[in-house]
């Protein structure tokens, strides 16, 4: 009917999206180039709604960008430096085939450079910001940071991702912020709490890599290269807020300690600064040398009566939180060579507590294993050939499993050549009717502050008191907690008097009638929310069965196990 | 300015014949001079009375009487050399003289004979070309040598030289070429003397005798005094420092933030002075699942049972299911049993084409039939009889008014349906609602999912699982079970920031072709 024919794929999600080919070429750069270039600048491909819209009837599959964001990527000043570098590296090749060694080294002296800074400006305007990424930084550093200098990447990189890591255990060590550690198959999981955001980052164990070769290894380095300028932004600031002097330098006072006879064997004069701030051992200068760091009282303020609650549980938990902060303040610890030792000296020393390690394993030791003060010695093979009576040696699981449980826990579980308990996942969080393995019900207890049971008894004894437990477990938490007084005997003490039972008959009138109630309400329930009401007491009924079957489960393969310890006994 | 060594009267000439060379009193002097340069140099050094070539030569009447008479006594002697053969002496002096006005200034052009002039400057021009200079100031050496006779050793040498001449010849002979490029004048080339000249000479000597001056009692001049006063600009140019400098330095990248946006900022966007501003929408992030998946509380060092027997059980799902898809594919492509050839289809191939099938006929000739039939449909379809076009039309209204009286009917009937037409009205909504909440629900799920972003679709990284004999039974007996890197990597792509691809396949432009070595062969 009139008008001039529409023509197809001018309009619409068609103009909106542009091929990274076409992107490409209208940045005028390579592909591994413009690869780079959006890592950097934070552009993703994108899945239209209609590919076959967008693609122009074809069905191919093809990856899009969106249009206005290639042209915001044409602003970009980093894109001029790449084509600089391009012809950098023509030049070069050009001197080399000539042989012209002179033109070669001026060539390199005047190599092109550039600087993310601004990137990082542009990509995270406010710190907080930056901070919610920052873990993806850490990662990336803490893995390439353990790389070989065998030319999988830059060797400078290598270098940079190991000062930046440093810098930030160092913070964590400052600030005492970590909360949670996982060793894993994989690798350590720590989980810290910066102003106010978990953190979780993934350090590979060392030593460990062999490298995948589906890897794409130059996207890899260019994440870490957006990363280490991230990174190093957010470590100058947080060692700002905390009046640290950032590049960090060793208090004095820790280092005329630190200062030994054999440090010009372990390493360079240049390298034994880095090496010793690495070491973990001794803590950092400030700007401005305070005697101690003062506990800064939260300001009260006036607030209406239904916050008040709120606001004393918040005040309970900070407590709680000073206190599991400083679990092994007073402790002194020294590692064994066979430890990991920069894990268990960072968790220790996020904790407060003191640690050092034979002069030869690492530079940075404070005091010998001679040490007369030392309480806890961590050691990981079968015996000691020498051993001191006033301290504990430990397996070193028993710092994780202290961290994940925010209480010092019995040491007598990871002495030399116990079984130890299992290290379980402190990322896992159960609800009410969740099952809970037994492990984690003793870690809770002990947080509650009650006593575990003593382990002076015979083994069959505590076997037979460990089923009666198991038994419990299945049931209420309550009875269990009366069936281990019971065991304890701290029951038998109580004289039963008429008065007391008094005393319990309005408690449990008043059990009856809120039952009474809340039978009545249900019934009082209108049909369709009868119908949800019904509904969620079947899934919380399941989970219990479920949960139920578990700890059966779990009560079997112990039996068996206990069976066979005995077999083996016998 | 002129070349040092010129003496006069080569001065004087050039002078006079860039002016006026026809002048006859020049002439005269010319003829002068040549007398002067007959006499051998020996002899003018003896004739102390002859007229030395520096003297002042002014041209006076009474001389130039004296000087044509001198001339033509000594060219008419027999003694005289010119150096141009082909002028007689004898033409020199004019046999018989003209008579002309000399009151006028053409005629004085017209019958002033010059050309002895002329010749005599040629032959000077000559001997300057020849010579480099005068023969007549020569000193004697140059010019002759004393003749004692052969001497005995000359011969010998004369002797010696016939035999290594040869080969030395060949050496020592320029070649013809060289010869003829040479420059045959002896008279060097005028220097160029503009070349030689600077501007404001005279200014600069000046001002460097009052500097030299000036420096001899310590005196600085202003500028050097400025120069000096200077600070010594300091060597911060610094080298670009790479990205990844271990030793870089970082500074407070969010401090407050400055408000100089005096300009225009569109001048200062344009001139590169402030950057483009990033759109709000690219902060998003492509994906909603966090940037490090905690792995499961089964995959501990030292793991709980059942946890471990759940990530176990997770490993094995999924590799059941692969095995389920790789066994479907075999199934597929297995050989089926229908297809296997029997004695009979063995025979039916062996015999196919040569028997023919009667069917085919047969099948055949229905088809005629239906062609007939269909060609006869159109044959029949003849034209419609009024009447029946008016039945045709009133069963058509009939049909209409029978529809509008049934749909006036129902819209009655719908008042008494109210209540169920409300109710189904609602059962409509809440099943839209429904399929809204599904959609959103699908939807919001989606943004967990990796998207496809290119050829390849997302795979999982397999799960990393270590069987319950495999468990380290200390920290330091653990075996680290698959690689943080490759972890990392998927995560990148599991979150959609970046697509999944595959490394680019090596492809062999030439053929390779083996060659057993010889030193090989002779083993085998």
């Amino acid at each position: 009917m009139g008008g001039t024919q529409k023509k197809k794929f001018e309009r619409g999600s068609a103009t909106n999206y542009i091929t990274r080919n076409r992107a490409r070429k209208k940045l005028q750069l390579s592909l591994p180039d413009f690869r780079r270039l959006c890592i950097l600048k934070g552009i993703y491909p994108h899945e239209p709604k209609h590919k076959k819209k967008v693609n122009k009837g074809s069905t191919a599959p093809r990856t899009f960008y969106l249009l206005k964001d290639i042209r915001f990527l044409l602003h970009e000043p980093i894109v001029a430096k790449f084509r600089e570098y391009k012809i950098f590296v023509r030049k070069l090749r050009k001197a080399y085939g000539k042989t012209e060694w002179s033109a070669v080294e001026r060539l390199k002296e005047n190599k092109p450079t550039y600087k993310l800074d601004h990137i990082i400006k542009e990509r995270y305007p406010s710190f907080i910001d930056a901070l919610r990424d920052i873990d993806d930084a850490l990662c990336m550093c803490f893995l390439f940071s353990t790389f070989a200098r065998t030319g999988k990447c830059h060797v400078q990189t290598i270098q940079l991702c190991r000062r930046l890591t440093v810098e930030w255990m160092n913070y964590v060590i400052a600030s005492r912020s970590l909360r949670k550690v996982f060793v894993s198959i994989k690798g350590m999981y720590y989980q810290a709490e910066v102003m106010g955001q978990l953190i979780t980052w993934l350090v590979p164990y060392q030593f460990s890599h062999d490298h995948p070769t589906d890897v794409d290894y130059r996207v890899m380095a260019t994440f870490t290269e957006l990363y280490t300028t991230l990174l190093g932004f957010v470590n100058f600031r947080l060692y700002h807020s905390l009046n640290l002097v950032y590049p960090p330098k060793l208090d004095i006072k820790a280092e005329s300690e630190l200062k030994g006879e054999n440090e010009d064997e372990y390493a360079m004069d240049s390298e034994s600064y880095p090496e010793k701030l690495a070491a973990l051992s001794a803590s950092l200068a400030r700007v401005v040398s305070t005697a101690e760091e003062e506990d800064a009282q939260l300001d009260a303020f006036p607030t209406e009566e239904e916050d008040l609650e709120k606001v004393e549980a918040r005040e309970k938990e900070q407590m709680q939180l000073e206190t599991q902060k400083k679990i092994f303040e007073g402790l002194k610890f020294f590692l064994n060579r066979e430890v990991p030792r920069e894990s268990l000296a960072f968790v220790i020393r996020c904790f407060g507590g003191e640690v050092s390690w034979d002069r030869s394993v690492c530079i940075g030791s404070t005091y010998d294993a001679t040490d007369e003060t030392i309480t806890h010695q961590i050691v990981d093979r079968p015996n000691v050939d020498k051993s001191y009576i006033n301290r504990y040696y430990i397996q070193p699981q028993w710092v994780y499993d202290c961290v994940n449980a925010k209480v010092l826990l019995p040491v007598e579980d990871y002495f030399l050549g116990v079984t130890l308990p299992p290290h379980l996942s402190p990322f896992v969080e159960e609800k009410d009717g969740d099952y809970v393995p037994p492990e984690k019900l003793k870690i809770m207890a002990l947080q509650r502050g009650e006593k575990p049971e003593e382990n002076d008894e015979d083994d069959d004894e505590e076997d037979e008191e460990q089923n009666e437990d198991d038994e419990d477990e299945a049931e209420e938490k309550n009875l269990k907690e009366m069936e281990k007084q019971k065991s304890q005997g701290k029951s038998l003490q109580v004289k039963v008097t008429p008065g007391k039972m008094k005393m319990e008959n309005p408690v449990r009138l008043e059990q009856e009638e809120k039952a009474e109630e809340k039978r009545l309400a249900i019934m009082m329930m209108k049909k369709k929310e009868k119908y949800l009401y019904d509904k969620i007491m079947f899934g919380k009924k399941r989970k219990i069965r479920e949960a139920n079957k578990l700890a059966a489960k779990r009560k079997a393969f112990d039996d068996t196990e206990k069976a066979k310890k005995k077999k083996t006994k016998n | 300015m002129y070349n040092n060594n010129n003496n006069l009267p080569k001065h004087v000439l050039k002078k006079k014949e860039r002016k006026s060379t026809r002048s006859s009193y020049c002439a005269v002097l010319h003829l002068f001079l040549q007398v002067a340069t007959f006499p051998t140099p020996s002899e003018q050094k003896k004739n102390s009375c002859f007229l030395p070539p520096s003297s002042p030569l002014r041209p006076s009447p009474f001389k130039m009487a004296a000087a044509r008479r001198l001339k033509r006594v000594a060219v008419s002697q027999p003694g005289f050399l010119g150096l141009k053969s082909n002028v007689k002496p004898s033409e020199l002096v004019s046999s018989r003289r003209k008579r002309v006005n000399k009151n006028k200034k053409k005629n004085w052009n017209r019958h002033s004979d010059i050309h002895d002039v002329e010749d005599f400057l040629e032959d000077i021009r000559h001997q300057e070309r020849t010579t480099g200079g005068l023969l007549s100031e020569k000193p004697d050496d140059s010019l002759f040598f004393l003749d004692v006779g052969q001497t005995d050793k000359a011969g010998n040498e004369e002797a010696e030289p016939v035999k290594a001449e040869k080969g030395k010849r060949r050496v020592q002979r320029p070649l013809r070429i060289d010869l003829i490029l040479q420059h045959d004048s002896m008279v060097p080339a005028p220097k160029n003397v503009t070349a030689y000249q600077q501007p404001n000479a005279k200014k600069l000597r000046r001002i460097a005798q009052k500097a030299e001056q000036l420096a001899a009692k310590g005196v600085l001049p202003r500028r050097q005094r400025r120069l000096l006063s200077r600070r010594p600009a300091e060597k911060t140019v610094k080298k670009a420092e790479a990205n990844n400098n271990p030793d870089r330095d970082f500074y407070a990248m969010w401090g407050e933030e400055k408000v100089t946006d005096s300009a225009d900022p569109w001048y200062l966007q344009q001139t590169g002075k402030k950057l483009v501003q990033r759109p709000e929408k690219l902060n998003q992030k492509p994906s909603v699942l966090p940037a490090v998946e905690v792995i499961a509380p089964g995959g501990s060092y030292n793991p709980d049972f059942l946890s471990h027997q759940a990530l176990l059980q997770e490993a094995h799902d999924v590799e059941v299911q692969k095995q389920k898809q790789e066994d479907k594919l075999q199934r597929q492509l297995a050989f089926r049993k229908e297809d296997r050839a029997t004695e009979e289809t063995i025979l039916h191939e062996e015999v196919e084409g040569l028997v023919e099938d009667e069917d085919e006929d047969e099948a055949a000739a229905p088809n005629e039939d239906e062609a007939n039939s269909a060609l006869g449909a159109i044959a029949v379809a003849a034209k419609k009889t009024e009447r029946q076009r008016k039945k045709e039309k009133a069963e058509k209204m009939k049909t209409q008014q029978q529809q509008a009286s049934r749909r006036q009917t129902e819209r009655q009937q719908q008042l008494f349906q109210l209540r169920s037409i409300k109710s189904s009205i609602k059962q409509q909504e809440l099943q839209t609602k429904a399929r809204r909440m599904k959609r959103k629900a699908r939807q919001e799920a989606q943004k967990a999912l990796p998207r496809r972003l290119g050829r390849l679709k997302f795979q999982a990284q397999d799960l990393e699982v270590q069987l319950s004999d495999e468990l380290a039974a200390s920290l330091r007996q653990l075996k680290p079970e698959g690689s943080v890197l490759k972890d990392r990597f998927k995560s990148l792509q599991k979150r959609n920031l970046i697509e999944p691809r595959e490394r680019a396949k090596f492809k062999r432009r030439l053929k390779v072709k083996y060659v057993e070595k010889r030193a090989f062969r002779q083993i085998t």
